[in-house]
């Protein structure tokens, strides 16, 4: 039983961190009032141009790298969006159509069809003195992103809730206008948390490609940006929200397979079918009891106008 | 210029823009002539191959790409429309492949285990679908409504949902078909014939009655959309709700009736997959036509003949596109074709923002001596 619970938690610490960066990169878009439903497609940029780079660099630099593409990607999205104030869903959607299909194009036609050649994956760090404890010893053998994902959050907790910045970052996505007769840039702060939010999704997606598994596929990172999209809302555009929500997330995740595999006899009890939908079924479930009334930032997809009032 | 093309005219320039860019991205990696033929062979892959025709070639040869055009478009328009009816509602309904699931599994059952007369059975399985995408949809819309949930998360979680019970169990599961002889079958067992959508263009063409089905589904949604009480109260409470409410509108009745159009349209494109050319609920769906709908909807413009027109040409592209890679060229530029014309129309306001400094230069230029130098 030990055991069992050991594992799930370990492979839950595994799959963790993608859900968690892209997450809060969602949020940190979101709360500056510029729509994140992009996130997926900066996602895909992210593992794929990681995963390319890290055949011809160390994989930590190529980490650096799916950061950058997933900033450059949302840095498109902030240029049609803040500079040309067009429609935030729609441009959001359109990237994610474009990291997609222009994903598949470029893996096919550079590597063929099965993904990227096998790349160095992150090596994986042992905690000293945890790994032979019970249950916390799941916490040792991860790559450095698990344990920059399990420190992040809390620190964009107090970016948001404690720093002058951050004030100003929630400030701008729920009264721009406000911001503006503060004499400060909105523009320059939405810019700010649209590419802070592509450097996180990009690392989220860095992470797929380069620790969850050692190459670039065809379908990564297959709705993950989506899941974090509804992590961010479940947890109500807050980073430690966020980051409890991508925790169960994956801890569902983990628990479908991991039951699979160490007690197949559930299966026998329980259809797989609903093992795999009991993560999403119990997130609707918890929605439902709780409700989730008005904690979208106030001014979430509306352009800055200074004329609009 | 009429205020409808100048509502039209952002998306047609994105599509053509698109176009062009995908035709240089090939031309760049390959050659201009190979981009020139793969264009043309994806052309008559999807409005029929008229010059061999007209040369003496078979009916076939124009047919079938046809059908094969017009299937796409059927399950864009039905996706798209759904997506779009709850865009008038300002709903983001990300559900629509979900729905799609559970409408092409409620067809499926229908089709093979009611007996019916042709006349009686193929609007019982389309009632059905369109009922199962309903009912999936409104709940996205009574959370919404009741509890205030994301709509955006719940149709999320509610597309997982509809994938793991319905692909990873129910199909392979209780309602597998039962293998007959050697074949292993993936997916339900078939529709009885009285079941299937008619085809229109003879065997040699799998287009069915599905592409006028949708093209009706458009028109009708236009109609209430435009013309009806409800449709208009159901678009002033995507409008401002404050307002709509305010003049005595039901909202909530609205928004969830949009919510339930919305899946009954996803369940109805699942309907014609099943009914029309796959003959059972096939292990998956195969493309994810719910979330083009996404895309076929904002390139519509969420208008219900936008959306239509939309679905029309990304279907003639997409049925074409398998044609372009026999000159080896990728089959993903149909998707690429889409995506950045959905990018160009996000940018559409940068179009604007061009032609009025044009537009402010020519008139500049056409009466220099009016400007009045100011004190």
């Amino acid at each position: 039983m030990l055991e069992v619970l050991h594992s799930l938690l370990f492979s839950t610490l595994d799959a963790a961190p993608a859900l968690v960066f892209a997450a809060l990169g969602a949020m940190l878009s979101e709360r500056a009032g510029v729509v994140s439903v992009g996130v997926e497609g900066m996602m895909r940029t992210g593992a794929f141009c990681a995963a390319v780079a890290a055949l011809a660099m160390p994989t930590p630099l190529a980490v650096l790298v799916g950061m950058a593409a997933g900033a450059a990607i949302a840095a498109v999205h902030g240029f049609l969006s803040i500079r040309w104030r067009s429609d935030q869903v729609v441009s959001s959607m359109a990237l994610n159509l474009v990291a997609m299909a222009g994903g598949t194009f470029l893996l096919e036609s550079l590597f063929g069809p099965n993904g990227t050649p096998a790349i160095t994956q992150l090596s994986r760090w042992n905690v000293p003195g945890l790994s032979h404890v019970p249950l916390l010893g799941a916490l040792s053998g991860h790559a450095a992103p698990t344990y920059l994902a399990l420190t992040l959050p809390f620190l964009f907790h107090l970016l948001l809730s404690r720093t002058p910045l951050g004030l100003r970052l929630r400030a701008v996505g729920d009264k721009p206008h406000a911001v503006a007769t503060l004499g400060l840039s909105v523009a320059a702060l939405r810019w700010g948390a649209v590419l802070g939010g592509g450097l996180m999704a990009g690392l989220g997606g860095a992470v797929l490609s380069t620790a969850v598994l050692d190459r670039f596929e065809q379908h990564t990172p297959a709705g993950l940006g989506f899941m974090a999209l509804a992590a961010m809302v479940f947890g109500r555009w807050t980073p430690l929200g966020a980051f409890a929500a991508a925790l169960f997330f994956a801890f569902g995740n983990a628990l479908r397979i991991g039951l699979a595999s160490s007690a197949p006899w559930l299966l026998d009890l329980v259809p797989q079918g609903f093992l795999l939908a009991l993560p999403y079924l119990l997130t609707l479930l918890v929605l439902a009891l709780q409700g989730q009334r008005g904690h979208a930032p106030a001014a979430l997809g509306t352009p800055y106008e200074q004329e609009s009032r | 210029m009429g205020e409808r093309a100048r509502q039209a005219l952002p998306s047609v320039l994105s599509v053509l823009l698109a176009l062009a860019v995908c035709w240089l991205a090939i031309a760049l990696t390959r050659d201009a002539d190979t981009a020139t033929r793969a264009y043309l062979q994806m052309l008559w892959g999807g409005v029929g191959n008229w010059p061999a025709f007209l040369d003496g070639g078979s009916a076939n040869t124009v047919l079938r790409p046809l059908g094969e055009a017009a299937m796409k478009a059927a399950l864009l328009t039905l996706t798209g429309l759904s997506v779009a009816v709850a865009f008038k509602v300002g709903l983001f309904n990300i559900g629509a492949q979900g729905q799609m699931i559970w409408g092409a599994l409620a067809a499926a059952l229908v089709g093979a285990h009611v007996s019916l007369p042709a006349v009686l059975h193929v609007p019982l399985a389309l009632l059905a679908a369109a009922a199962a995408g309903a009912v999936w949809s409104s709940i996205a819309g009574v959370l919404k409504l009741k509890r205030g949930v994301h709509e955006v998360i719940s149709t999320i979680m509610l597309n997982w949902v509809a994938v793991s019970l319905v692909d990873n169990w129910l199909v392979i599961g209780p309602l597998r078909a039962v293998a007959e002889g050697a074949s292993s079958i993936t997916g339900t067992a078939e529709i009885l014939p009285t079941a299937q959508l008619p085809r229109l263009l003879g065997d040699g063409s799998r287009l069915n009655l599905g592409f006028p089905l949708a093209l009706a589904a458009a028109l009708g949604v236009w109609v209430w959309l435009a013309r009806t009480r409800s449709g208009y109260e159901t678009r002033a409470v995507g409008l401002t709700p404050e307002a709509a409410r305010a003049a005595g509108i039901p909202t909530l009745w609205r928004a969830g009736g949009a919510m339930a159009l919305a899946g009954a349209m996803a369940g109805l494109a699942g309907a014609v997959l099943v009914l029309g050319t796959e003959g059972r609920y096939p292990g998956s769906l195969g493309a994810p036509y719910g979330f083009d709908g996404i895309a076929i909807a904002l390139i519509g413009n969420s208008h219900p003949l936008g959306t239509a027109l939309a679905a029309a040409f990304f279907g003639i592209l997409r049925a074409g596109g398998t044609r372009m890679q026999l000159l080896g060229v990728h089959k993903s530029f149909p998707e690429l074709i889409q995506g950045f014309a959905l990018l160009f129309v996000a940018g559409r306001m940068v179009w604007l923002a061009l032609l009025e400094r044009r537009q402010k230069r020519a008139l500049a230029q056409a009466r220099p001596q009016v400007e009045v130098p100011r004190a």
